[in-house]
């Protein structure tokens, strides 16, 4: 065989070891029990990145029954909302910090993640948005400013917390207060950078308001920077209020996020981002209420037991000890908000249960997720398939005109998205109803 | 006759070829030390290393590929060597095996070098052996791109 033929052959053997094993239905993995495939490891990964565009006129479409409208346009890469008792509305305008390059893969990661991402460079602020009621545009100002990629936020009486991807900041908070100059109380010193691989810090109180939770990612895909990198992190702490005192609530969590406390029975539920490069279909990401003390795998297995290989050393000493989570997602849909609907504005079939934003990835092709499920909750727990409310993000010509984030539920009931690529707050209410 | 075999490829009667050559042998065998390093420490500064020394042996090969085309192409007494035939086969078959080994290089953690790109690590080295031998009689026998004794 001469060298030009071998070379057209190895080509053809690559192509073909590229593509992988045929996706799956998504519906397969949405539920208590998913279907997990066997793994299949790359020898070039999907690197599937929707191009985007600006949504112009156009808007998310919604399911029956339901209406959207922009809240707040023109954001520079909202990301997480939060409603204050007031009905004043919060957004985290918030970018992550540049990582070192490693390796060379690093150099192709970082340029894809620009192109999937909003060109705006991220205010690393917290505006607020209120409503003045009358039909008037609602009024926007700077809450706080030159924070460090912030994400969680949580209010327990006259302490507004933030979540900075390296620390818990204490502020204070009057009712009403438009703008916050005081400087912040340092709580909590969380895992930042250098690397900070995943660096949202999800944030939420418990329900007497005594504790905080922070949802830690970790800092790789799986263990690619080390095991040592990953010291405090995919974990869930608890941080005492008034020390600042913290203990890992639930680990083995590769990307927690959407930390919430199900408002009939208080328990504690996050999305979690799982790991990539498995295949099409695995690992799924899920949704789970967090058990006090329990291990959820990561790095060493996935949905309880299942032993990944790419982890060295192996840990069988903690697998045995894995346990699966609640609810899958379906693989690589990126959940990064999660809001338990409790208001009245949403027709009855939305409440109770929980809306999820699914923020999308490019590791699957097709792509999964850049859409807001419902899943329908009895008794504290989900039952039955999710749905989806808001999709619409990635268009039928393959362009991403928005990809959702955090979500929150508004004073009257409307159900908030943050959309980090379109910039804006889009917000759902029931058909009908003043929008 | 006492004219040699000339190199096309040459800056002031320097052949490029013998100049690239040196960075892709010395990468890939550097490749599988610390390949080696990596299988037996998990430490990833090992495979991090690995992963850089593929993409500088690779991209130094292409250079070497080039000069070493361009030599065989412009002067028939090269491509009258049978040992040039194997030379250039040997060195595709072994660039083919770094570029699937780059991309296993590319995974995650523990799987991107054990066992299949170490696998390839040493398959490497092993064709490299051989054809960069065979490279070394090409000049040092047959005297490819040596200026004649009674030049200046």
């Amino acid at each position: 065989m001469s060298p030009w033929r071998l070379s057209l052959f190895a080509a053809a053997a690559l192509s073909l070891a590229a593509c992988g094993p045929k996706p799956i239905d998504p519906h397969r993995q949405i539920g208590a029990n998913p279907y997990l495939p066997p793994i299949h490891q790359y020898l070039l990964p999907p690197m599937h990145v929707p191009k985007t565009e600006p949504w112009g006129s156009a808007v998310p479409t919604v399911a029956p029954g339901l209406q959207i409208k922009a809240l707040a346009t023109g954001l520079k890469n909202p990301r997480s909302l939060y409603v204050l008792p007031n009905g004043d509305v919060l957004v985290a305008e918030t970018d992550g910090p540049k990582g070192p390059v490693n390796r060379p893969k690093e150099f192709v990661m970082n340029w894809i993640e620009q192109q999937a991402h909003s060109k705006t460079k991220a205010g690393n602020r917290i505006l607020l948005i209120r409503d003045p009621g009358n039909g008037a545009p609602p009024q926007v100002s700077v809450f706080i400013d030159h924070l460090t990629s912030p994400f969680g936020m949580v209010l327990v009486g006259n302490d507004f917390y933030v979540a900075d991807t390296d620390a818990v900041l204490r502020f204070p908070y009057q009712t009403g207060d438009t703008q916050i100059v005081a400087p912040p109380q340092k709580l909590t010193d969380l895992p930042g950078g250098p690397i900070d691989h995943h660096w949202t810090k999800s944030l939420t109180a418990s329900p007497d308001g005594t504790k905080l939770y922070v949802g830690i990612g970790s800092n790789s895909n799986i263990t690619e920077n080390g095991i040592p990198a990953e010291l405090g992190r995919a974990a869930i702490w608890e941080i005492d209020r008034t020390t600042g005192a913290h203990r890992e609530f639930a680990t083995g969590l590769r990307n927690p996020n959407g930390l919430q406390f199900e408002p009939q029975t208080h328990v504690l539920w996050a999305v979690v981002n799982e790991r990539d490069e498995l295949g099409p279909d695995l690992v799924p990401d899920y949704l789970t209420s967090v058990k006090d003390g329990a291990f959820y795998g990561w790095p060493y297995s996935y949905y309880g037991q299942h032993v990944d290989p790419r982890v060295k050393p192996q840990r069988p000493d903690l697998v045995a000890r894995a346990i699966p989570p609640d609810y899958a997602l379906s693989s690589h849909v990126a959940p990064l908000g999660l809001v338990f609907y409790s208001g009245s504005n949403l027709p009855a079939a939305y409440r109770s249960g929980a809306f999820v934003g699914e923020h999308g990835s490019w590791d699957r092709s097709p792509l999964n997720g850049y859409r807001v499920v419902y899943v329908p909750f009895a008794n504290g727990r989900p039952t039955g398939m999710a749905q989806d409310v808001v999709t619409g993000f990635l268009g039928a010509d393959g362009k991403a005109r928005g990809r959702p984030v955090g979500l929150a539920v508004d004073a009257h009931g409307g159900l908030l998205i943050a959309d980090d690529v379109g910039n804006t707050v889009w917000r759902v209410t029931a058909a009908g109803t003043q929008p | 006759m006492t004219d040699n075999p000339h190199s096309t490829a040459r800056i002031a009667g320097h052949p490029l070829h013998p100049m690239f050559v040196p960075f892709p042998i010395v990468c890939f065998v550097l490749t599988l030390i610390s390949d080696l390093a990596y299988w037996k420490t998990a430490a990833m500064q090992w495979a991090n290393m690995s992963a850089w020394l593929l993409v500088v042996g690779l991209v130094m090969a292409l250079l070497a590929v080039i000069a070493g085309l361009i030599d065989f192409l412009g002067e028939r007494r090269i491509r009258a060597l049978p040992a040039v035939y194997v030379h250039a086969l040997g060195n595709t078959v072994a660039l083919v095996l770094a570029i699937f080994n780059l991309l296993i290089h590319s995974r995650d953690a523990y799987t991107s070098v054990v066992p299949t790109g170490l696998v390839l690590s040493v398959l490497t080295v092993l064709i490299l052996l051989v054809t960069g031998w065979l490279g070394g009689d090409m000049v040092y026998r047959h005297r490819v791109g040596v200026l004649p004794e009674d030049r200046p």
